[in-house]
């Protein structure tokens, strides 16, 4: 018969509580208790800094201008359909040396995934800031709502 | 002789996973925006409760690898060793069933840190078996709170 050792489950979870919240207080990096969403940009020709979320009609207005898409999908869905001319994120170094040889990392880079519920867009949009890039978007409406909408796809 | 080698079995899982989860906790600890945003790609906590989770998770793993290895509430950190086990497996899988492509943000928050994929699953599963192990133990040896005898 298995034990279960309800109160020092508890007792546990209460110090951990109580040790997170009060060094979350007094450290000087300390973050919200609830996490804020992405900021979406209001003038996308404006945007320098932490990455930005893009509709699909600003997505559309970058695109227009050849700004460069990257998909944060696995390879498989990339290769069953992705944005017109989107490259494959693929490995990280690859992607930031490719990045490199064609524009400076103040230039727009635009990521996306599936959809507005996948995070891996966002998360290769903070990997890429956090090497210096200063202009990223990220579509959050993705793959899925570029596709409905009837905009170019490969 | 048998329980000889039952209770050393049960002594180093305690000691495997209380140093590892000492490890997990440490780079999470140090860096909680990089781990809440991690926790953030996994999509799976409503109301920005990421932030929250990568505020007192850690702490909780440290706390119970402290526990396992001093031998102290020995039961409760081998209780929530399964919990926490059970709730990963569960996030890595969805994460994996929907296809989102991200990094796993068990022992490092940078980006160059593993990609989930089915031996992120496989390897807690086993820490998950471990973690039953010491629950699951006859005799309490080197154990100091509470007291028992």
């Amino acid at each position: 018969m298995l034990r279960v050792p309800l109160n020092q489950m508890l007792a546990i979870i209460i110090v951990s509580l109580a040790v997170g919240l009060f060094t979350n207080i007094l450290r000087s990096d300390r973050i919200p208790i609830l996490a804020q969403d992405l900021t979406q940009a209001e003038n996308i020709d404006e945007v320098s800094g932490e990455p930005v979320a893009v509709t699909l009609a600003q997505a559309k207005s970058l695109f227009d201008n050849g700004v460069v898409f990257v998909d944060a999908r696995d390879d498989e869905y990339f290769a069953d359909g992705h944005i017109q001319n989107a490259w494959n994120s693929g490995f990280f170094m690859e992607l930031m040396f490719k990045l490199d040889s064609l524009q400076s990392r103040d230039d727009g880079v635009v990521l996306y995934c599936s959809d507005d519920d996948c995070g891996s867009s966002e998360e290769l949009a903070n990997d890429l800031y956090n090497e210096g890039f200063t202009k990223l978007f990220v579509f959050e409406g993705g793959w899925l709502e570029w596709n409905e909408s009837g905009y170019p796809v490969e | 002789m048998k329980n000889d080698l039952k209770n050393m079995l049960v002594l180093i899982c305690r000691i495997f996973l209380g140093f590892l989860f000492i490890y997990a906790s440490l780079e999470k600890i140090l860096q909680p925006e990089e781990f809440a945003k991690q926790v953030g790609y996994y999509k799976a906590l409503p109301f920005g409760l990421e932030n929250l989770l990568a505020i007192v998770l850690p702490w909780t793993e440290l706390i119970v690898g402290i526990c396992l290895l001093a031998g102290l509430f020995v039961d409760g950190a081998a209780l929530l060793s399964i919990i926490m086990m059970l709730v990963f497996i569960l996030a890595i899988s969805q994460a994996m069933l929907r296809g989102i492509d991200i990094t796993c943000g068990c022992f490092k928050v940078s980006a160059d840190s593993e990609k989930l994929g089915l031996h992120t699953i496989i390897r807690d599963i086993i820490f998950l078996i471990m973690s039953f192990v010491v629950l699951n133990r006859q005799e309490r040896k080197f154990e100091y709170l509470p007291k028992y005898n």
